[in-house]
């Protein structure tokens, strides 16, 4: 068996995502970014601006997917220069592991740091996440799930599932047939529609 | 997949093509005004373009994402969709769904299997089942008609009782 | 090869049993039914389309419906017809969940698959069957008419088309797969950045899809 984990790579996920809802959400959060250059006509991007134009200087918390058009190297110049060291990572919420990866794709300089602490961070959140959805097999999960990731949400449902699954084998209720739960849904709908 | 799909949300689909049809016509004046000369319009026009870009992932994932729903509507509910989830589908959408039944059901038949039975693997042949509303008459394969009323219970072949168990209309008793 | 009585029944069609032929046609179709199962798996666990195995599924289909209408002279509440009726329902069901495994992702993936199809050489099989490229095309274009009407012909001029580079779902090649090795293999490169491994029969590893590709299609891995 291989030891230790392969190196973290990047590859380029925008193929696989296009389309993907989440990758669109966690592309949407903010980061800060400096403007480099001033920008004619767009002065409404910037609430604190009284010009029809963006200056240059100015301080602006972007969304993550026009950041990254946009500091690409323009021209000559870089257009905005997005500042890794002001992001808090821990405010990001639902998004963290997502938006965190998205961050690297800038040319920071802290991006390994960055990289190896999100991988420790996850990595030692997941054996409590492992060891939670063993053994909270029919319990009101909102409480623990509260507080994590969405990556890590889907996680620790992988592993009630298959706890719930092994016990519902266990105990020869895997062969049980049962209605679409789109059907139940509907006719729930249905039902309180008519009431 | 919950069997829910909110209505097609043509007011806002409409809002958001606007916004690009405005972007695009900015974009092109300030184009034209870079042609004729004018530098440093290129920053904005870059930024408007990334936003049109942005706009167009938005709209093609939505209805991309419904368009997903909707086929998963045809292994859930069958061809025939129930008229207030029917309602929630703009025309467009109805159309693919007709389609898609139809390209299906000629794959289907080309190959000789129903994809959309046979969906769990059969532990036994036969099963204890329960009506849980009234279905009228029902002939299984060996001839024999069975009568379900609601709160009958029955014990038939698992083959012609899984669509019924998918549908509600049977409960799967163990 | 010895067989009971039952299977004799179950995979030749013919109630009694003897004759060479005949037992040629009960070995081949226990093993080709061996064959659907390990193609079933295959298909499950990786992330892009395999190559079509239509031969196999058109031989069980075949097994099936003649096992069908031996059952259909046998007496009603015979328990041994019981079983081999279970045993139809299973080939049905291992066929059904292919058929539609390798459905769902020439539909997830319906431009990606057509791209690969129209690059491939003529010396080369295609991964669709003929059926499969029928349906692969209409899905695709069900889809961009989709697009199209609701969307896409109202953006600006320059908008109109879809990006092939960005907006095209595709496999990913490097989702981890896990999987049993069949034949031993010297030195295989797994990780570029790593020195090359040797596969031992029997072993089972999990690793990169992307990079035990051509050994599952080369028959020396299997998937689990």
């Amino acid at each position: 068996m291989a030891s230790g984990a392969p190196p973290l790579r990047s590859h380029p996920s925008s193929e696989l995502d296009y389309f993907d809802i989440d990758d669109i959400i966690a592309t949407q959060g903010r980061i800060p970014s400096k403007l480099e250059v001033q920008i004619y006509n767009l002065g409404f991007l910037d609430p604190s601006s009284e010009g029809n134009d963006l200056q240059a200087g100015a301080k602006l918390e972007l969304p993550l997917w026009l950041s990254k058009e946009l500091s690409y190297k323009d021209g000559y110049r870089e257009v905005f220069k997005a500042d890794a060291s002001v992001v808090d990572l821990h405010r990001l919420g639902p998004y963290f592991y997502e938006f965190g990866t998205k961050l690297l794709h800038f040319d920071f300089e802290e991006n390994s740091q960055m990289a190896s602490s999100m991988q420790e961070t996850f990595i030692k959140r997941f054996r409590k996440i492992m060891d939670s959805s063993q053994n909270a097999a029919n319990e009101d999960a909102s409480l623990l799930t509260s507080k994590l990731d969405h990556i890590e949400k889907q996680v620790f449902s992988a592993g009630r599932k298959g706890v719930r699954e092994f016990l519902q084998w266990e105990t020869g209720n895997t062969s049980k047939l049962t209605t679409s739960e789109t059907v139940v849904n509907h006719k729930k709908r249905k039902r309180s529609m008519l009431e | 997949m919950d069997g829910t799909l909110p209505p097609y949300n043509e007011d806002l689909v409409r809002q958001v093509l606007e916004e690009m049809k405005i972007l695009f016509e900015q974009n092109q004046k300030e184009v034209a005004l870079t042609v004729d000369g004018e530098t440093g319009l290129f920053s904005g026009v870059h930024l408007r373009h990334a936003s049109l870009e942005r706009n167009k992932r938005c709209l093609l994932s939505y209805i991309y994402n419904r368009m997903l729903r909707i086929k998963g509507l045809r292994w859930e509910f069958g061809t025939v969709l129930p008229e207030d989830i029917k309602y929630n589908l703009c025309e467009q959408e109805i159309q693919w769904f007709t389609k898609y039944n139809k390209s299906l059901a000629t794959y289907m038949r080309t190959v000789g299997l129903d994809l959309t039975q046979d969906m769990k693997p059969p532990k036994s042949l036969y099963i204890e089942v329960r009506c849980l509303e009234d279905y009228g008459e029902f002939e299984t394969e060996d001839g024999t008609v069975v009568l379900l009323k609601k709160n009958s219970q029955h014990f038939l072949p698992r083959s012609h009782c899984e669509h019924l168990i998918r549908q509600g209309i049977l409960e799967h008793i163990l | 090869m010895a067989q009971s009585e039952g299977d004799d029944f179950l995979l030749s069609g013919e109630a009694t049993g003897g004759g060479d032929s005949e037992e040629e046609i009960e070995v081949t179709a226990a093993e080709v039914l061996v064959q659907l199962e390990d193609a079933w798996l295959n298909e499950k666990f990786a992330p892009e389309l395999l190559e079509n195995k239509a031969d196999l599924v058109e031989c069980m289909l075949d097994q099936i419906k003649e096992m069908a209408k031996n059952l259909k002279k046998v007496k009603k509440g015979d328990v041994v017809a019981s079983l081999h009726k279970l045993e139809i329902d299973r080939i049905r069901y291992v066929l059904s969940s292919y058929t539609r495994t390798r459905i769902e992702k020439i539909e997830k993936h319906v431009v990606h698959v057509l791209e690969q199809e129209a690059a491939r050489e003529e010396s080369e099989p295609s991964r669709l069957s003929p059926e499969e490229l029928q349906y692969a095309k209409e899905y695709a274009d069900n889809m961009e008419g989709l697009f199209k009407s609701l969307a896409l012909q109202h953006m600006p001029a320059n908008m109109q088309n879809i990006d092939r580079k960005k907006a095209v779902p595709r496999p990913n090649m490097d989702k981890y797969v896990f999987m049993k090795v069949l034949e031993n293999q010297e030195q295989v490169m797994i990780d570029p950045e790593e020195d090359p491994i040797d596969l031992e029969s029997g072993a089972q590893h999990i690793m990169r899809y992307s990079a035990i590709a051509p050994l599952l299609s080369n028959g020396s891995v299997s998937l689990l």
